[in-house]
């Protein structure tokens, strides 16, 4: 059903298919058709589902317009084009949009201009920017091809009259589906492609995207259940040059001021070495603190002044992250675009294939976590099809070097890790049922087929999807109240619109990215910055983190407001970038400890240090110097405590200066896997130990510490794989982010309404209410749909509970052996463990027990009379 | 638990045991239809708590007067249907404990009238009762009756208290006892379950009698049981 394209057309094949204006244009434009095309337009011209990967840059999107302009010209010179919508396009940025709408009408007027006289065909975009005007013209004359976003469908599809506009499309495109499909926005999406194909049963879907995997199930994701398509497999067109840089021969022995002095030294030269350069750092506070930076450190190379009068200073140098405004980014990208600057740096926001003009080399400061998302970066440079992709990635620790090492190995080895798709999401179902029933009555098996199609749903319990129309109906009120709460009516197997409010209701609170506003950060009334919302979940009294390049410890919160004190001079506990931090995909991970798993074998079998140097160098593809630093990594940890690798999982136990005890667990498995294993950890202690314990997550592994001596390995024994989800249940009942996605989740099925009646609510009024709602909510059941919604989030979502069990089952299998060690100090390998990640503290009371547990401690410290 | 002489602290209500009076303080009725109506769909568990609460709270007590000591009901644009049943259904409940309820004016009950008409209740700035003097708290009365009194209650504030430890944190509802000027001072927590209260350790007071509370006491109330935890300026400590 779903199959890989193995053999590309030939030009001869899709000249025939060409109208001669069409072939005229094309290669008046281009010498000859580039492979994407030569797989893909015939494809399209038949009007079958394709799914075309490719990086950036490659002729994706006009592989996908090429047919579908040929078919628009064609009717239009034979007088047979209609009023009507032809094809959808649809991508996750209205800056892309507005890219792809000048990349259509330029070619379309060069055509004209051919032809002599005009075609007639429209093209139009529609998303949250475009006027009630241009609407209103769009209804009386749709654009033959209309260019919008999820969201903006979504609405199209409840609106009454514009809707009459989709039932005949031929094409869908989704462009960039990689980034859509591992979160709920494609989860949203594929629901909203199941309403578009009900209205136009003919229409084919063509995907476009960059490198990504398993293409299978993203074909699949694409089409949904039942359908057939074929995968075009281009990613690696582009030739590659990839290279992993130390600033330094040795990470370990060098001062943290030393290393970021040689780090921008090279950052520099490599700028200086290229024409234009484009920077990730993978966090928006390390994208300015980078330009600021290389901007002070090297004023006069990256501050162009041009003598006057009147005299002219501008920047060589831009950021683009998500926190700027609209008019600064686009500033920054059209700057780009004109070869203006000499260097860019971005979070993750310049990843997707907005125009950017001619790069030439993408440097990657820190690790990029994935293979793909190193591939989507790198791509970005040698725009052009058979470019090579130059990309360097610098990194700053030994596990970083390491980790990159092996994900470069991937990336040369046409390894892909696999990414995540979220599966039966009740509050994106909510979401859409609603909007089906605005749209019209409808019986409710018919959604239940509908839903059923989509690849995100395909697993859907009955008793689920009934629930969730229960919960639109208001059933879960007494019958007096329902009224409030219901928002469509529920009879006789059927399903509609509740009143003519739900209509505004929906459209004015659709889509499933939830506001997160940033915390501000206060020291008195003063405002210094902002802080993510889930950096401040995690912060505690006394915390010491860096902002903007001062540090300062953290007091209290009020709601939306962090109250800080400056602490000069103090050594920050806690990283401030992690909120943000991607985490290690599992594939990597499990790549990283194969090497591990490798190198131990060399070190217990004797093996001289050339001869292990020399297999490292083959098997990483790095230099001399790298290899050298990664062979000391390693032979410091052999020596000290053995290696922990894929079959090997070493448990270390320590007492730090204070007594304070510690259980490292060198779990390699990525920060997903490790939030789950470490929390089931924390719970079982606390049950059957009756003790308090902190745990602190990385990707390379977790702790979990308390005052006294725990017993640790009895208690991971405790931990079944089969009980695994029941036991997360519990462990992240009073978890912050349960509290957290419950918000975002209650936000999507619209249980708390974000804009209502013309007001906007603020996330600090979310908050509130959402905490009122979930305790509201829990005394209706713990499986409230929208809870129970949350609650799948954080295990399947946010954490990795299924590769998690896997990890667990290796272990009872004894296919993972565990070993426990004593060290005076931590491991090597533990370094990072114990200095960076985030701490959580699982606790054993219940609230009327801590009230209590506090009165005591009252008690004791200050003596009171009872 | 006796809080001053006299007084018995229970549930969320005091109880003045030589006057028989019992006063309760901020129930806030309807408060969950006034999220709704702001487009936060919260299910109702209001009233039941409510009652169950009150029920809770007068069943040991041999009362004459019952004292809402203001802000019977939440009151947010127009009163539905149900909000005006519930309300005189809480009043009849009470009336089933007592021979005689006083509703004290609250700065939210600005028409509770045609509540207190139906049921023949009366309405008031204040109730005194022996050496008590009774009001809301949103502004300081000033007559002789207040001069003369040795103590005050007071509601309005919502006073809750967090705890912290760790990661966890956790907020109860709260008395607090001090002085406003050679008067004893007692505010009542708010006997609406929706909402947590106010914390006393991080926020400014609203009410003009709480000017500086670093000496008032703290009384928390947990689900059987009050706590007393000292005065307010060690617990800041703490935390």
């Amino acid at each position: 059903m779903i199959r890989l394209k193995e053999e590309p057309n030939s030009e001869q094949e899709i000249r025939r298919v060409l109208h001669p204006l069409v072939s005229q244009w094309f290669f008046s434009k281009f010498k000859e058709f580039s492979l994407p095309q030569l797989f893909g337009v015939l494809e399209i011209h038949s009007r079958n589902n394709i799914l075309v990967s490719a990086p950036t840059g490659s002729t994706k999107t006009l592989t996908a317009f090429l047919s579908i302009l040929n078919e628009l010209i064609d009717a239009s010179k034979k007088g047979i084009l209609q009023d009507k919508i032809y094809c959808v396009y649809i991508s996750p940025l209205k800056a892309l949009n507005n890219d792809i709408l000048k990349n259509l009408i330029e070619p379309l007027g060069e055509m004209e201009k051919i032809n002599g006289e005009e075609l007639g065909i429209r093209v139009a975009v529609r998303t949250g920017d475009t006027s009630t005007y241009e609407k209103s013209k769009m209804l009386h004359r749709p654009p033959h091809i209309l260019i919008t976003t999820p969201e903006s469908l979504a609405i199209a599809l409840s609106s009454i009259k514009f809707k009459e506009h989709l039932t005949n499309v031929d094409w869908c495109i989704i462009d960039e589906i990689h980034a859509l499909a591992e979160n709920k926005r494609g989860v949203h999406l594929s629901l909203s492609m199941e309403r578009l194909q009900r209205l136009s049963q003919g229409m084919c879907r063509v995907g476009l995207s960059a490198t990504i995997a398993p293409l299978m199930e993203v074909a699949n994701f694409l089409v949904g259940e039942g359908r057939t398509c074929k995968i075009v497999d281009v990613q690696f067109l582009k030739k590659l040059d990839l290279k992993v840089i130390s600033p330094v021969p040795d990470l370990i022995e060098i001062s943290y001021e030393e290393l970021n002095k040689k780090m921008y030294t090279i950052l520099d030269e490599l700028i200086q070495q290229h024409k234009t350069t484009l920077i990730f750092t993978n966090t928006r506070s390390g994208t300015e603190r980078v330009v600021h930076h290389l901007k002070t450190k090297f004023p006069k190379k990256y501050t162009l002044i041009e003598e006057g009068p009147p005299t002219k200073v501008s920047s060589l140098i831009g950021a683009h992250h998500g926190s700027l405004s609209k008019e600064l980014r686009l500033q920054v990208e059209n700057a780009l675009k004109n070869g203006e600057l000499k260097a860019c740096v971005s979070s993750t926001s310049l990843e997707l294939g907005i125009d950017i003009g001619y790069i030439d080399l993408v440097v990657l400061l820190g690790s990029p976590k994935s293979v793909a998302r190193a591939m989507q970066r790198q791509g970005r440079s040698g725009h052009k099809l058979y470019d090579t992709t130059k990309g360097r990635i610098i990194v700053l620790d030994r596990d970083a070097l390491v980790e990159c090492s092996v994900l470069l190995k991937d990336a040369v080895e046409k390894k892909i890790d696999r990414i995540h798709i979220p599966t039966n999401c009740l509050d994106v179902l909510a979401q859409q049922i609603f909007g089906i029933a605005i749209e019209n009555s409808t019986s409710i098996e018919e959604i239940w087929n509908l839903a059923k199609k989509s690849y995100c749903f395909k697993n859907l319990k009955r008793k689920d999807f009934d629930e969730i129309i229960d919960y639109l109906a208001g059933e879960y009120t007494k019958l007096e109240d329902r009224y409030i709460y219901a928002k469509i009516w529920h009879k006789e197997g059927m399903i509609g619109r509740k009143s003519k409010m739900g209509r505004l209701i929906y459209m004015s609170n659709i889509g499933t990215i939830p506001d997160e506003t940033g915390v501000k950060v206060k020291v008195g009334e003063q405002t210094i910055g902002t802080i993510d919302e889930g950096f401040l979940e995690k912060l505690r009294r006394g915390d010491i983190f860096v902002l903007g390049g001062d540090v300062y410890e953290f007091k209290f919160a009020r709601g939306m407001v962090a109250q800080v004190g400056a602490a000069a001079g103090k050594t920050p506990t806690v990283p401030s970038w992690w909120s943000e931090m991607l985490p290690l995909s599992f594939d990597l991970a499990m790549d990283i400890q194969r090497f591990r798993k490798l190198m131990a074998e060399k070190f217990g079998h004797n093996k001289t240090e050339k001869e292990i140097l020399e297999f490292i160098n083959q098997y990483l593809y790095v230099d001399d110097l790298a290899a050298k630093a990664v062979y000391n990594y390693f032979k410091e940890q052999y020596k000290m405590i053995g290696i922990p690798s894929e079959n090997n999982l070493i448990i270390e136990q320590y007492t730090d200066e204070k007594g304070k005890k510690f259980a490292i667990f060198h779990t390699l498995f990525g920060r997903r896997v490790n939030d789950v294993l470490s929390r089931a950890l924390a719970f079982a202690i606390s049950r059957s130990q009756h003790k308090d314990v902190e745990i602190r997550v990385t990707d390379n592994g977790f702790y979990v510490s308390a005052e006294k001596k725990l017993q640790v390995l009895q208690a991971f024994k405790l931990i079944k794989p089969q009980e695994l989800e029941q036991i997360l249940q519990l462990a992240i009942r009073d978890s912050e982010i349960l509290r957290r996605r419950f918000r975002h989740c209650a936000g999507r099925a619209m249980m708390i309404l974000r804009s209502y009646k013309g007001k906007k609510k603020g996330v600090g009024r979310q908050q509130v209410s959402s905490m009122l709602l979930l305790n509201a909510v829990r005394r209706i059941s713990e499986d409230f749909p929208i809870l129970k919604e949350a609650k799948r989030e954080v295990l399947e979502d946010a954490m990795d509970i299924v590769n998690a069990k896997k990890v667990l089952e290796m272990i009872t299998e004894n296919k993972i052996a565990i070993k426990e060690v004593e060290t005076l100090i931590p491991s090597p390998f533990a370094f990072n463990i114990v200095l960076e990640g985030y701490t959580d503290i699982m606790k054993i009371d219940d609230k009327q027990e801590f009230l209590r547990k506090m009165h005591t401690l009252v008690l004791a410290k200050i003596g009171i009379k009872g | 638990m006796e809080i001053i002489n006299g007084v018995e602290a229970k549930s969320f209500g005091l109880y003045l045991k030589k006057e028989k009076v019992a006063v309760i303080s901020d129930l806030h009725i309807g408060f969950e239809e006034a999220l709704n109506k702001q487009g936060i769909l919260v299910p109702r568990f209001q009233f039941e708590d409510l009652t169950n609460e009150l029920k809770k709270f007068l069943k040991d007590f041999e009362t004459k007067i019952v004292v809402v000591n203001g802000d019977l009901k939440h009151e947010f644009g127009t009163i539905s249907e149900t909000e005006w049943r519930q309300t005189l259904q809480i009043i009849d409940l009470l009336m089933g404990y007592c021979e005689k309820i006083v509703l004290i004016k609250g700065n939210h009950d600005t028409i509770i009238g045609p509540i207190a008409n139906k049921r023949n209740v009366e309405v008031k700035d204040y109730f005194v009762a022996g050496e008590f003097f009774i009001c809301h708290g949103d502004k300081i009365l000033k007559n002789k009756e207040f001069d003369k009194a040795k103590n005050v209650i007071i509601g309005h504030e919502h006073p809750a208290v967090s705890f912290r430890e760790g990661g966890r944190s956790e907020t109860y509802k709260c008395f607090l006892k001090g002085k406003f000027k050679n008067k004893n001072l007692i505010v009542l927590p708010s006997m609406n379950f929706v909402t947590e209260g106010t914390n006393i350790l991080r926020e400014q007071p609203l009410s003009p009698f709480l000017k500086n509370i670093d000496d008032f006491e703290v009384y928390a109330i947990s689900e059987d049981e009050i706590l007393d935890f000292g005065k307010i300026k060690n617990l800041k400590t703490l935390s």
